[in-house]
């Protein structure tokens, strides 16, 4: 049995489509990544995941219970990181933790050593008495994580848990969400930072306009993208035309940059240096240059012919 | 569902507690507001009007007793303060000019005069047009003021009156009772007289009885003196006759005896003769003697009493006094002369028509305008914390996204309300009580008799805003618009409900609305409980309104925030 598993999810406001016929399962110990660009439908396909939405149409099973018939005791079982920090600003962090301990059900002591636990793993027992509204946005995204943890939940869905936080608090959140998983919990990670889903995720849903584009794991998805590795140099003297005649499978992507560098697209990075000393040979001098692998961002422009947009879209 | 609410009922006490400032704000911006409408209208009541008296500049150009008494009473009034100008122009020239001096009073000169006279007089009050409500307070008072001059300087003349009437009526009692003694002293002496008059007549008759009496007695002694020697001559020349006449007396008894001897010798003789008794001739009659009263009579002394007529008595000459006769005084009927004048009632002047308070319940006539402000301005707080306190609770919440988690959490909705309600109904029922406190401790407010009662119409009015809060966060749904409609919403449902001003200053249709709104019931409960010093049971209707409007707005609010929030 999945530990979550979601079929045909359908979700309007109006006339405008939300979701259409999203499907997910997630097994037990695997994070699922939902990446998209925001609007893309993630929240709202988390919203409905968290019972706090009710779908058009479709079905959702968590842990085996239908939110119709078992809400209650469905909610028990999950954990819910919202994309807001929703987090009382005045309450200490261990006063939140502990509220929404007990609103899951522990008892007063329980719910005390549960958040001692969950502050020390989330790294921020040093602060357990600090009210929210003080502490960084890092911690806060930690707490935020660490809040839908804190009654150790089976199933754990967390929408972008990570926006605007510093690297160490990303790499703290990250660390957190694959301890949960190693100790038993689905997981369904919604961000539209690729990197995260590459470095977390076993599998991961392309999402736009509220439409799965794509499914699979990342070396999959990257592949289904399709795209090849990419060079951008950088010029002190930009060498003679025609500089790159004869190099196999090597062209400049056709678009104008302002600040007089070029991409090239490669058929392996072994043409790196090949490049390079062609460059000088024309006379050209090179003051700076990045190699790109094919990634999870280029297979999404691949698929969905745009890149991430931060705005737009169907999703809520 | 119901842990959950208890867990959020404490959540939000917690939420309360790391709000300090309100925390504090919950009790002391009610109190500000309060000191501030008590202490800046307290005056109008008559509440503490010391700390604000107004500033009345008076020219007295009177100068006589009575403006001497109204300055007098004036500054007695703690509403006022009162400052001595100098001229009607100085004193205009403060009204208006300067913060609390909304009229001047000018004594005019004759004031005092034409009172004693009797006549009317007037003050004149320069006023300040912008300050009606002030001029209307403080004319209240010199009306008042007036009316008490007025009413002591009749009493005092009415004294006056009453005395001079006291004193006539005992001079003219003292009269009635002189001319009553003179009158007796005048019959007195003309009957003294009469009788003195009648007595001195008597005495001269005595006298000239006794002289009279006297003079016959004389009279008659001299007779029987004469009539004595008489006698005695008469005896000295009778006595050998009489001696003769014994002798006489004496043969003629002897010859008496004989007489009966010889009847009796005859008388036995003819028994002795037997039956020539009747052969016997009769004896020759012997002549009767006299007999011996006759014959003693001629024994008799001759006793020459002087004769008792002989001698007239003399005749008393008719001697009157010849007293001069005794006028009759003419002194009037002073009974019927002051009878009527002291049965008739003393005049005195007309009373003064005024009037006086009494409370129509068990409370005081006048109250503490605390009374009205503490419970009022309380009511209002309470329903700005409250609505606030429900709307800006839920939209924060909303806003936070910890509604979302709440409920993702296995809290469900109605659970999440019920505990906010429940944890604003409780603080403001407790701010309630602290009010109430606070304004026992600093503005003396009656708490009437039975101060536990107080916390009924809080509660119901806690109740009916905490739901009314649900409803203004269904229509205001952000922070922005919560502000300004919640703000306008509960100060005018404490407006109409009377929270600021007795209902009755509002027209018909605002009062008709009031029945409508949940303060205007809770204001009734409080000013019967607190100013009315009613029992408790008169609160009943008016907690069940109350409560059935907080029941409506609870219903309403849960359903439209499901919806909007849920």
């Amino acid at each position: 049995m999945k530990a979550l598993e979601a079929t045909g999810l359908r979700k309007s406001y109006g006339d405008r489509v939300a979701l259409e016929g999203v499907s997910l399962s997630v097994d037990r110990g695997e994070i699922v990544g939902l990446l998209g660009p925001n609007g893309a439908g993630k929240t709202t396909t988390l919203s409905i995941l968290a019972t706090l939405l009710e779908p058009d149409s479709g079905s959702v099973r968590v842990a085996g219970l239908s939110p119709q018939n078992d809400r209650e005791a469905l909610r028990r079982k999950l954990g819910y990181v919202p994309q807001a920090i929703a987090l009382y600003p005045t309450l200490s962090a261990l006063q939140n933790l502990e509220l929404f301990a007990r609103i899951h059900g522990a008892g007063k002591r329980q719910a005390a050593a549960a958040s001692a636990h969950t502050l020390e793993a989330v790294g921020l027992a040093p602060r357990a008495h600090d009210s929210v509204s003080i502490l960084s946005g890092g911690m806060r995204r930690r707490l935020n994580l660490a809040c839908a943890m804190v009654h150790q939940p089976e199933i754990l869905l967390l929408d972008e848990p990570t926006v605007g936080v510093d690297p160490q608090s990303r790499e703290q959140i990250l660390a957190t969400v694959r301890s949960a998983a190693e100790s038993g919990a689905a997981i369904v990670y919604s961000t539209h930072y690729m990197e995260e889903i590459e470095r977390i995720c076993g599998r991961a849903l392309l999402i736009d306009y509220g439409r799965v584009v794509a499914q699979g794991t990342v070396a999959e998805l990257i592949t289904l993208g399709g795209r090849q590795p990419r060079m951008e140099i950088a010029f002190q003297e930009a060498p003679m035309a025609g500089w790159s005649a004869g190099i196999d499978g090597v062209s400049e992507v056709p678009h104008a940059r302002s600040d007089g560098k070029i991409d090239l697209e490669l058929a392996s990075l072994t043409q790196v240096s090949e490049i390079l000393e062609r460059i000088r040979g024309a006379g050209g001098r090179v003051i700076e240059f990045n190699v790109h692998s094919p990634s999870l961002s280029d297979a999404f422009i691949a698929l969905t012919g745009h890149a991430l947009r931060e705005d737009g879209g169907g999703g809520r | 569902m119901l842990r959950a609410a208890w867990l959020i009922f404490l959540n939000e006490f917690r939420l309360l507690t790391k709000d300090r400032v309100g925390l504090a704000m919950l009790i002391l911006a009610p109190v500000v507001i309060i000191a501030v409408a008590g202490f800046s209208l307290g005056n109008i009541y008559g509440v503490r009007p010391a700390v604000n008296a107004y500033d009345l500049p008076i020219v007295d150009q009177d100068h006589g007793s009575a403006a001497r008494a109204i300055i007098a009473a004036l500054s007695r009034n703690p509403a006022v303060h009162l400052e001595s100008a100098q001229s009607v122009a100085g004193a205009r020239a403060l009204v208006g000019r300067r913060s609390r001096v909304p009229l001047a009073i000018v004594i005019p000169a004759g004031v005092t005069a034409a009172l004693k006279a009797g006549r009317p007089a007037k003050l004149v009050l320069y006023v300040d047009p912008i300050k009606r409500i002030e001029v209307a307070a403080i004319e209240l008072r010199l009306s008042r003021m007036c009316a008490e001059i007025t009413a002591r300087a009749q009493d005092n003349a009415r004294t006056r009156i009453s005395a001079a009437n006291a004193e006539l009526r005992v001079r003219l009692e003292r009269l009635a009772a002189l001319a009553t003694t003179a009158r007796s002293d005048a019959e007195h002496f003309r009957h003294a007289s009469l009788s003195r008059r009648d007595a001195a007549q008597r005495e001269l008759d005595a006298r000239l009885r006794s002289a009279m009496a006297a003079l016959a007695a004389q009279t008659r002694a001299a007779a029987e003196r004469s009539a004595a020697a008489a006698n005695s001559e008469l005896e000295r020349e009778l006595a050998p006759r009489r001696d003769a006449m014994n002798a006489v007396r004496a043969y003629l008894a002897a010859l008496q005896a004989s007489e009966r001897d010889f009847k009796r010798w005859l008388a036995n003789l003819r028994a002795a003769a037997g039956s020539h008794s009747a052969d016997i001739p009769p004896p020759p009659a012997f002549p009767r003697p006299p007999t011996p009263a006759q014959l003693a009579v001629l024994s008799k002394p001759i006793e020459i009493s002087p004769p008792a007529t002989a001698l007239p008595e003399p005749a008393l000459p008719n001697l009157s006094l010849a007293s001069v006769p005794i006028p009759s005084l003419a002194i009037p009927d002073f009974d019927a002369e002051f009878k009527p004048l002291l049965a008739a009632p003393a005049p005195t002047l007309p009373g003064a028509l005024g009037w006086t308070e009494l409370p129509a319940g068990r409370g005081p006539a006048q109250a503490n305008a605390f009374d009205q402000y503490v419970p009022g301005f309380g009511v209002t707080f309470l329903l700005i914390g409250m609505m606030m306190g429900i709307s800006l609770g839920l939209i924060d919440e909303r806003d936070w996204g910890t509604l979302a988690r709440l409920r993702a959490a296995g809290a469900p909705f109605a659970g999440t309300l019920l505990g906010k309600l429940m944890a604003r109904f409780v603080i403001g029922l407790m701010q309630m009580a602290l009010l109430f406190a606070v304004g026992r401790w600093m503005f003396a407010i009656s708490l009437g008799s039975e101060p536990l009662m107080l916390l009924i119409p809080s509660a119901a009015i806690a109740f009916a805003a905490a739901a009314f809060g649900l409803i203004i966060a269904c229509i205001a749904r952000t922070h922005d618009s919560v502000m300004p409609f919640g703000a306008v919403v509960s100060m005018a449902m404490s407006a109409i409900g009377g929270c600021w001003w007795p209902i009755d200053f509002e027209p018909g249709w605002m009062r008709a609305f009031a029945q409508w709104l949940p303060t205007t019931w809770t204001m009734q409960s409080f000013n019967d409980l607190m100013i009315r010093n009613l029992p408790g049971s008169a609160i009943v209707w008016p907690t069940l309104a109350t409560v059935g409007l907080g029941i409506v707005y609870l219903i309403v609010g849960i359903v439209a925030a499901s919806w909007i929030y849920d």
